[in-house]
């Protein structure tokens, strides 16, 4: 087993695109990076008589404005309240800042790059014609197919850490190094809440690790079964980028059926658990996890009993 | 341990309500080369594609020395080095990384001289740090030689393994697989190329529509036809008096052609010597007396236009 996901190492490797992928990431962080230092306001030492003058439009503001605009503008308003009790410049940028709010988006491109490479390792056997004479070893299928399933779950994870790490250095490079626990406001749909960068940041990405797994394992088992990177890369990337407006319709449906809340697609973007407690009502993060347990053992049982049976002829 | 180097019992394989291959059964000894031959869509690819187990049969067996592939799966599959149809490899990897992931997956540890040895027996030196988008046909075609003897297999099954090698290649191929039956190794060969199974095989089966119509050892073969009739020409000095003569005489049969000094007619073997002194006897020069040898094409052809005569019956 070890010498199968050896070699499927070097295949990945022996391509170019592997390396371009995680040239991709890096490259993303840093114009994240550079866009992240030209946006926003200054990093000046009058934040406190500013935050000041802020908050006082803001009150004026908030008398004349509409219902709609109120909501922005109080939670504006609690804000900078916030930071001039506490005595935080609001303004300043440190790595964990940036880590929290640019790295953790440039995770969507990881998810892309993931779907890209598994969908890929399978089908491109069979396009090439390889699988026959990686067929025809004294091993049985199943364990080559888990060797390749492996070493794309390896390689999504490399992807991460590379995320990670290269956000950090970026980040240390460029904007500084910054207290962990700087605080930070976050919106949820049941309001803001104040937390803490560096936690923040890993607790998204603990969040986000589950979902990349379901997509990743989507990706393989779409490509096993149909043969084709591209109809598996299609899929894959309509899964991914629509499950979020699917999550959205799936709210709506989820209050008239029950039933509906057992669907993949709410559950596949974990990271509101950062946010908020409870989805759907009364959908918690064990159940959450629960749900897409049993999806994966189904995705697995079709992707490995599919592969098992069929004939190759190509 | 067996005594054959592959059972394979009454195989079939349909698919939807078709019947690819029908109830094939044939046994290899080892070191013999056996040939399947067939015309194009007889099913031999489908055959091997069952052997090696890339694809499943709707029923039958198959027996690699001794190993029964759906009991002992894993020792059943390292006693064999397979070539079906084109072999492809990963194009973005040199020729040598392809051949150490191959050796990787073999059970048996494979020592790093061996893909050097076969490097240099299908003389790929030269090209084997390049990677294989790089190569042309029959380099593809040897390094797929090379990948399928890399772990000693006891039985090589290779379907249409000479196409796209050149000449020299196809010699050095026939020779190398003579010597590997010298050691004991058997071999599997699929071709339409009737020439080259003549001139490299023991033994073969003809497949027609998925059945096996005929199977016979080469000599045998080739000798049932000794006995035949065939087409027999004589060049002489004087090819109307040899007309007259051959006209008269009772053991000629049908005269084909006739060319300027050329006599073509059709005679069993006796019949050459004959003819010959009966030229002779009546001063007419004999320079030249040829015969289409027989070959197993004309045999093949011969076999499969019976089975059509057969079945249209
Ligand atoms: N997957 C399939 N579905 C339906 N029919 C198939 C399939 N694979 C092969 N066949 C049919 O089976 C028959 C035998 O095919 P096969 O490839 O075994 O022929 P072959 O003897 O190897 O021919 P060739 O000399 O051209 O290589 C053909 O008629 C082909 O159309
Ligand atoms: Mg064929």
């Amino acid at each position: 087993m070890m010498a199968l996901i050896r070699n499927e190492w070097m295949k990945t490797f022996a391509k170019k695109s592997s390396w371009v992928y995680l040239a991709a990431i890096i490259l993303a962080i840093l114009i994240g990076g550079i866009f992240y230092q030209k946006m926003g306001p200054d990093d000046n030492q009058n934040w406190q008589a500013e935050s000041q003058a802020e908050l006082a439009s803001l009150n004026t503001q908030l008398n004349e404005s509409s219902e709609m605009d109120r909501r922005w503008l109080e939670s504006r308003i609690e804000q900078l309240e916030y930071y001039l009790e506490e005595n935080i410049n609001p303004n300043a940028k440190n790595n964990w800042d940036f880590m929290n709010e640019v790295v953790i988006g440039v995770s969507a491109l990881v998810t892309l790059f993931v779907v890209i490479v598994c969908s890929g390792n399978v089908a491109a056997e069979f396009s090439d014609g390889t699988i026959k004479q990686l067929l025809i070893r004294p091993h049985q299928r199943w364990k080559i197919l888990l060797s390749k399933y492996i070493s794309v779950v390896m390689y999504s994870f490399l992807l991460v850490s590379v995320l990670i790490a290269a956000g950090y250095l970026i980040g240390l490079i460029m904007f500084g190094s910054g207290d962990f626990n700087t605080k930070v406001f976050e919106m949820g749909i049941d309001g803001q809440k104040v937390s803490e960068a560096g936690p923040q940041f890993f607790q998204k990405i603990i969040f986000y690790l589950p979902s990349l797994l379901m997509i990743m394992t989507i990706s393989f088992m779409l490509s096993t079964l149909f043969k084709s990177q591209a109809l598996a890369v299609g899929i894959g990337i309509f899964v991914l980028f629509f499950s979020s407006t699917l999550g959205g319709i799936i709210v709506m449906l989820a209050d008239r059926f029950a039933w509906a809340k057992f669907l993949i697609f709410p559950h596949l973007d974990l990271t509101v658990y950062a946010l908020q407690d409870e989805i759907l009502g009364n959908i918690t993060l064990p159940l959450s996890l629960a749900i897409l347990g049993v999806y994966y053992a189904a995705f697995m049982i079709i992707t490995f009993g599919f592969f098992e049976k069929r004939d190759i002829s190509i | 341990m067996s005594n054959y180097a592959l059972e394979v019992h009454s195989l079939t394989k349909k698919i939807g309500k078709k019947t690819i291959v029908d109830g094939v059964s044939f046994t290899i000894e080892k070191g013999e080369i056996f040939g399947l031959l067939g015309p194009n869509g007889a099913g031999k690819t489908t055959i091997i594609r069952m052997v090696v187990s890339l694809i499943n049969r709707t029923a039958g067996e198959v027996i690699i020395n001794g190993h029964n592939l759906d009991e002992s799966f894993t020792e059943a599959m390292s006693e064999i080095g397979a070539i079906v149809e084109n072999p492809e490899f990963y194009k973005y990897m040199s020729g040598y990384k392809n051949l150490l992931h191959y050796s990787n997956m073999a059970i048996q540890k494979i020592p790093a001289e061996r893909i050097q040895q076969v490097t240099e027996l299908v003389a790929l030196e030269q090209a084997i740090n390049q990677k294989v988008k790089t190569y042309s046909l029959g380099m593809r075609q040897r390094l797929g030689v090379a990948q399928a003897l890399l772990h000693n297999p006891s039985i090589l099954i290779l379907d249409e393994p000479t196409n796209g090698l050149d000449p020299q290649g196809i010699r050095e191929f026939r020779d190398y697989l003579r010597q590997l039956t010298e050691q004991g190794v058997s071999v599997l060969v699929s071709s339409h190329l009737l020439s080259e199974m003549q001139l490299m095989c023991d033994r073969f089966a003809i497949i027609e529509q998925g059945k096996l119509i005929h199977i016979s050892t080469m000599n045998e073969s080739i000798g049932e036809q000794e006995q035949a009739e065939r087409e027999v020409t004589f060049e002489t000095s004087n090819a109307e008096n040899a007309l007259a003569l051959f006209k008269e005489a009772k053991f000629v049969n049908e005269i084909k052609a006739i060319k300027g000094n050329f006599i073509t007619i059709k005679m069993d073997k006796e019949s050459i010597a004959k003819a010959n002194r009966l030229l002779v006897e009546n001063e007419i020069n004999v320079y030249e007396i040829s015969s289409v040898k027989a070959t197993l094409e004309d045999r093949f052809l011969e076999l499969t236009n019976k089975e059509k005569v057969g079945q249209t019956l």
